[in-house]
Formats: structure tokens, C-alpha cells, sequence
């Protein structure tokens, strides 16, 4: 500290207070003074903050701190770890607005749900219900550990995406509640533990963040939100309404992500094209194989049939239409990407069924 | 549960997948809150394990099966280790109250201000953009590996995660909205060592982060009456001081529950509370400390201008003080008061060194 002088005397007894001489070798630096971002018609969003330098994102980070995009970096900071470096492997234009479109369309399960809604149904209907319950709350909890275990591992440059994961984690998170709540609350319980190797698929994508996207938005996230929009349309009441609307567009939104990056990616990296499609390819693989497992499929037809009885003819039937639906969308977005491979190279699972014979 | 008879043309089902639910006739009621967590905490799925086996990622109360793989991998699965009582009540809150930077904050009161005056406010916002995140970064890589048995918890986490996200935008926006810039970063969170990236246990990391860092933010944030020239910056600090006090009532509940269960862990969360103690003032990662940066710029707010520094000084004193006196009372509340009786803590040497 430099030279201090004393303060002018204030009341009572301590000691007068030695003030510090300021330095104030901080003030007048700035690499864009001047920048003046008003609010549009949306507020004040994330996006409309890159003017200038500010919105300059470099192609690698290579800051292994917390410095600010726009901001004079600090030299000698000792670095924290990150390892998605590269703008290719994260950057997707929509994020920020999607950012701020996850804020404005925020929800919370306990209290924009119409639990009282919810009436006693047949015990098959309600067993099924809770084992999709259970499956779906499971997924969340792969979305939840994924999305958390890559977020922290992204550079600070890269704000935009970091932010957009933030919503994204925090959207699984209510779907593992709101799931878990619908199965606890009308004279239900959990169902059985699922098995699921789209699951372990998902957690083991270590390797690359552009490959796990492939997989939580071509695969899982198009699988969750299609049978999401199945549900809703054989739903008992209206606080399931309710749920698969809030958890259809929170899918979107991470779907919407992980589309636009791949985009991005593969515009730019021929290589990623060949190692999305793989991974793809390895993802439905895996998802054609958990369903040959019943219990999934079994519980959906209960719910799409109205019970038992109704399962076998009408159930099996809407949950092969969910299939075909899912296996449409999946090849529409693969066309939009330039993804080689179309339904007749997907498993057998999604292929276009054969026509009745009469009998 | 029975199959109906059989026809031949039709698929047959398996079904027996219906026999094996977890514990049935579950009438969870939404109360005058709707339906919180803690509503949902009936019967067994309301128990949680104080050693979680749990190594398949399945949902709690969910039965499992023999045949699932480990793919959880989970690190934390020791209930003391990351619980807290009440989770429920931060967490439903935190839904409850999330806000939008971009229409939650009247930005159109922002006027121009003295250039001293500005640069001061961008200057703080620069070094609130680059230290929000950390508590984002930190507790999600915490959240990967946590059991989900403790998803309660885990759920308090993922809020604050969004919470970081909001305020490191918001102070963002503060800088580039009125004719100023970003200006010069700390570096206040690199990688040293104590630092609440590198903790390699999760209830370090929250003495660090929850009680210490955020705490010290939570006091200057409350105080933002005194350094705001707008409503826009009055709301940023009022909505930001929401925030970061459900994130310190998450440390402050975590430390008291681990101080009640694992009571051998008591001195050696002592020695992070000292660690604390000796970085309260010269620490970079608080606004109020010694970094002059950051201590400048308040000074410059809190007083008025580059002319009124004496009097901002006057100020940052007693927030200086405030500090002290909140943490005491966070300490004492995790159920670590003694510390202020036996002569083990600093803090009264640390009220002396406010002024310096
Ligand atoms: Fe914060
Ligand atoms: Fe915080």
C-alpha cells in the first residue's frame, strides 16, 4: 500500500481509520470502451450482447481460466483444466437464444402441474404408467449426469454453450421430479429398474462432446420427445398433459442445441461426419436391442391401450406408430445434416413395417 | 395381475414385469406448496441410505434388477458426505423464484453515468462475470458423480448451477449496457492450491465455495442498496442476494448435518474453516478484500466518485465487518461455534485488519 493519510475524525472512541492511498491502476483499461447494448423487444438477451469484440469467438480458447470473453485476461493465473477448447467442438449459433428462451419458458413441477386433476385409474393402467415413469425419470438422470459431467469441462470463451447446459441439466432435473412425482402420487409406486444400454451408451461418450450430442439429440432426445407426444395424445388427465407438454419443449430446446451444433461441427470438420454417423449407428443399434426387452414396450402399449386388454391389438399397434413416427423424424434430421444412411440402413426395429396380409 | 385369454393373432405379452413394482398404494398429496420433494418423501421411498449401493444409476425405491450393469460410477455415496435436511424447501424455492436477466431487470433505467463511476461499475461486473461461474463449473462436476440415492441434494445443485449461469450473464449485461466495456480480469479462482476447483471432497468444496466465497458475495450483494445508481443494478443485487443466500443456506445445512453424522470429520472441517479464516481478507474471489482492482472499484461506488474514494473506503470497512460477523454467524449455526470460544479462530485478530 502506499502512502495513507488519516481520516477525518468521526464520532467516539476507535481509532481513527487509516484511509490507503488508491492506486487506481486499474481504471482506463478496456479492450472496447463505448459499447452501449440497449434492450429489444425480448429484454436485455445474451445474444444481442455480441457487438464488437465482444461477440468475436475465436476459433480455439486457449485460456485455461475464467477470463471473460471481451475482457483483458490476466497473465500467471494457473490453469484450471479445461478441455473443449476448440469452438468446433461445442459451439452451436443458437445457444444464447436458446438460453434465454429455457429462462422464459421455466416451469416448476410442483406448483404448474394440476396434481388435483389426477384420478384413480385401473391398476394395470397405473402399473404402467409408473414403470414409463420410472424409464423416463431414468433417462433424466443420464441426461443429468452427462450434461454435468461435460459442462465443467468447457471454456470459459464459450459462455454461450456453458449457459445453454445450465438450462438444460436444470430441465432434466425437473423431468427426474416430475416423473418421479406423477409415480408417487396416485396410489402408485416406481416400477422395475430399467435396463437400458442407451443409457450406458450415453454415459460412456466420453471421448467427444460432438459425439455424446449425437447421441442425446438424434437418439435419445428424439426418442424421448416423440414418445413424449404419444403419451400426451393417451393421456388420463391433465396434469400428465401438463408434464409431456413442459418436457416436449425442454427436449426441443436439447435436441434444437445438439442439431445446430452438429451442423456447425460438420460443416466445418469432414472426419466428424464419419464419427457421428458411427456413433449413431452404435446408438440405435443398442436402443433396436433395449427393446426387445418387454418392459418398456409392454407399458406403453398398457398406456396407449387403455389397459391390458387393449394392449395386444390397439396398444402394440399406436406403439409401432410411435417407432415409425421417431424412425421418420430421426431420417428427416439426418437428410437436413447430410448424415449418410436412410430408414432401410436402421435397425430392424425401425424399419418401415410390411403391409397386412389379408387373411 | 392376470392376462386376458389368449388370441392367437395378437402378440403375445409378457407381463410379468408388473409383478415386480416397487412399494405400492403411494398417495403422495400436494400441499399448500403443490407438490414439493418433500411431499414426495413417503413411506420407503423417503429413505435414504446412509450408504448408497446404488451403482446401476436406478431411481430410488425403484427395485432393482440383478442383472443391471454399474454404470453409475458414482464417487459420492456417502450420505453425510453431500446431504442436507430440508433440500426440499431450497430447492422448490429456487424454482420458484428463478427470474430472466434480459426481463427481470428494468434496463432502461440505466442512464449514463460519470465516467469514474462507470468504469468502477464494470470493473466489478468484469470480476462478478469471471467468478460467478465457478460456482456453476464446480458443483455440476460434483453432480456427475454424485448417487442419484441423494437426488435431493443433487437437485439443490442443479439450481445453483442455473443460478451461477444467470448471474455471470446478468453482470455481463451490466457492463455492456451503458457505454462501458469489460475491463481487466483477476484471475481470483485459478487452480492453487485450496481452491474450490481443485477440492478433491465435496464438503471442502462447500466450505470453500458455500460458506466462505458465496458468503462473503452474499453481504455485499445485500448491501447493493448502497452501490446501485439505477433500478436496474438495485434489481441485479436484490435477485443475485436471493440466489446466493439459498446457495450459503446450502453449505451452512450441509455442514451442520455432516457435524451431527460424522462427527470424526469435525476437526478436520475445522482446519477448512481456518483456511477460510486466513484467505476472508486477502482473497482475490472477495470483491471486498485486498485485490485493489475489486476494492478500488467499491470504493469508487460506495463513495460516489473517484473524489469520494475516503468516504467508499469508510464503507467497504464496515462491509468488511458485516462479513465477519455473517460468516461467525453461518459458523455457529453449522454447529461449529466453538471454535470462537476456544481460541481456535482468527476472527477477532480479522476485525482488527478490516481497516488495513
Ligand atoms: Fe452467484
Ligand atoms: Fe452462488
Amino acid at each position: 500500500m502506499a502512502k495513507s493519510k488519516p481520516s477525518k475524525k468521526t464520532t467516539g472512541t476507535p481509532p481513527p481509520l487509516e484511509i490507503p492511498e488508491p492506486k487506481f491502476n486499474w481504471m482506463n483499461q478496456s479492450r472496447q470502451w463505448g459499447t452501449r447494448v440497449s434492450p429489444g423487444k425480448s429484454g436485455l438477451t445474451l445474444d444481442s450482447l455480441n457487438v464488437g469484440i465482444y461477440g468475436e469467438v475465436p476459433p480455439r480458447w486457449t485460456d485455461q481460466g475464467r477470463n471473460p470473453r471481451g475482457a483483458i485476461p490476466v497473465k500467471g493465473a494457473l490453469p484450471i483444466g479445461y478441455s473443449v477448447t476448440e469452438k468446433i467442438g461445442l459451439w452451436a449459433p443458437m445457444a444464447a437464444e436458446l438460453y434465454e428462451e429455457a429462462i422464459q419458458r421455466r416451469w416448476a413441477p410442483a406448483t404448474d402441474v394440476p396434481w388435483a386433476s389426477i384420478q384413480a385409474l385401473p391398476d394395470d393402467v397405473e402399473t404402467a404408467i409408473c414403470q414409463v415413469c420410472t424409464e423416463i425419470a431414468q433417462y433424466a438422470n443420464v441426461d443429468i449426469e452427462v450434461l454435468t459431467n461435460w459442462q465443467h469441462r468447457m471454456s470459459y470463451g464459450y459462455h454461450e454453450v456453458k449457459q445453454f447446459l445450465a438450462t438444460a441439466s436444470l430441465d432434466a432435473a425437473r423431468r427426474y421430479e416430475a416423473f418421479r412425482k406423477r409415480a408417487l402420487t396416485n396410489g402408485g409406486g416406481l416400477g422395475l429398474e430399467p435396463m437400458d444400454q442407451v443409457n450406458r451408451f450415453l454415459l460412456e461418450s466420453r471421448g467427444g462432446w460432438t459425439e455424446t450430442v449425437a447421441g442425446i439429440a438424434l437418439v435419445r432426445g428424439l426418442f424421448l420427445s416423440t414418445m413424449c407426444e404419444y403419451l400426451f395424445r393417451h393421456s388420463y388427465n391433465d396434469a400428465e398433459r401438463a408434464i409431456y407438454s413442459y418436457v416436449i419443449q425442454d427436449v426441443s430446446r436439447l435436441i434444437a442445441y445438439g442439431v445446430d451444433h452438429l451442423r456447425y461441427c460438420m460443416a466445418r470438420d469432414d472426419e466428424k461426419t464419419s464419427t457421428v454417423a458411427t456413433m449413431i449407428a452404435i446408438g440405435l443399434g443398442l436402443m433396436a436391442r433395449d427393446l426387445r426387452d418387454p418392459v418398456l414396450r409392454e407399458a406403453l402399449a398398457i398406456v396407449f391401450g387403455g389397459g391390458i386388454a387393449g394392449a395386444r391389438r390397439e396398444g402394440m399397434s399406436v406403439f409401432l406408430d410411435f417407432l415409425e413416427d421417431f424412425r421418420e423424424r430421426h431420417v428427416a434430421l439426418r437428410r437436413w445434416l447430410n448424415l449418410p444412411g436412410d430408414a432401410m440402413s436402421m435397425p430392424r426395429a425401425f424399419r418401415p413395417r410390411e403391409p397386412r396380409q389379408a387373411r | 395381475m392376470t392376462t386376458p385369454a389368449a388370441d392367437e393373432n395378437l402378440p403375445e405379452l409378457d407381463l410379468s414385469w408388473m409383478n415386480r413394482r416397487g412399494p405400492w398404494d403411494t398417495h403422495a398429496k400436494p400441499g399448500k406448496y403443490g407438490l414439493t420433494l418433500a411431499d414426495i418423501q413417503v413411506g420407503e421411498y423417503g429413505e435414504t441410505p446412509q450408504q448408497s449401493q446404488n451403482l446401476t444409476g436406478r431411481s430410488r425405491g425403484s427395485p432393482p434388477r440383478r442383472a443391471a450393469m454399474r454404470i453409475g460410477g458414482y464417487t459420492v455415496r456417502t450420505k453425510s458426505d453431500i446431504w442436507v435436511e430440508n433440500a426440499s424447501f431450497l430447492y422448490e424455492e429456487a424454482l420458484q423464484r428463478q427470474w430472466s436477466s434480459a426481463t427481470d431487470v428494468p434496463w432502461e433505467t440505466i442512464k449514463p453515468l460519470p465516467d469514474d463511476v462507470e468504469q468502477a461499475q464494470c470493473q466489478l461486473a468484469t470480476f462478478l462475470t469471471e467468478v460467478e461461474f465457478v460456482a456453476g463449473d464446480v458443483p455440476a462436476r460434483w453432480i456427475s458423480v454424485t448417487t442419484p440415492d441423494y437426488f435431493e441434494a443433487r437437485q439443490v445443485l442443479l439450481a445453483q448451477v442455473m443460478d451461477e449461469s444467470r448471474h455471470m450473464d446478468v453482470f455481463r449485461k451490466r457492463a455492456l449496457a451503458n457505454g462501458g466495456g469489460l475491463m481487466k480480469a483477476t484471475g481470483a479462482t485459478a487452480g492453487f492450491v485450496g481452491g474450490i476447483d481443485l477440492s478433491r471432497d465435496f464438503t471442502e468444496m462447500s466450505s470453500r465455495l458455500h460458506i466462505s466465497g458465496e458468503g462473503a458475495v452474499l453481504t455485499i450483494f445485500r448491501m447493493g442498496e448502497l452501490m446501485a445508481y439505477n433500478d436496474a443494478e438495485k434489481a441485479i443485487y436484490r435477485l443475485c442476494a436471493q440466489d446466493e443466500a439459498r446457495h450459503v443456506a446450502f453449505g451452512v445445512m450441509h455442514l451442520r448435518y455432516m457435524s451431527q453424522k460424522a462427527p470424526e470429520r469435525r476437526e478436520e472441517i475445522d482446519t477448512y474453516l481456518d483456511e477460510a479464516e486466513g484467505g476472508m481478507l486477502t482473497d482475490a474471489a472477495n470483491p471486498a478484500g485486498r485485490l485493489t482492482q475489486t476494492s478500488e472499484s467499491l470504493c469508487i461506488l460506495l463513495g460516489g466518485g473517484r473524489d469520494k474514494f475516503d468516504e467508499g473506503f469508510r464503507k467497504i470497512v464496515a462491509i468488511r465487518r458485516r462479513q465477519l460477523q455473517e460468516y461467525k454467524k453461518r459458523v455457529i449455526s453449522a454447529g461449529f461455534g466453538e471454535r470462537f470460544e476456544n481460541g481456535r479462530s482468527r476472527l477477532n485478530e480479522l476485525m482488527a485488519q478490516t481497516a488495513a
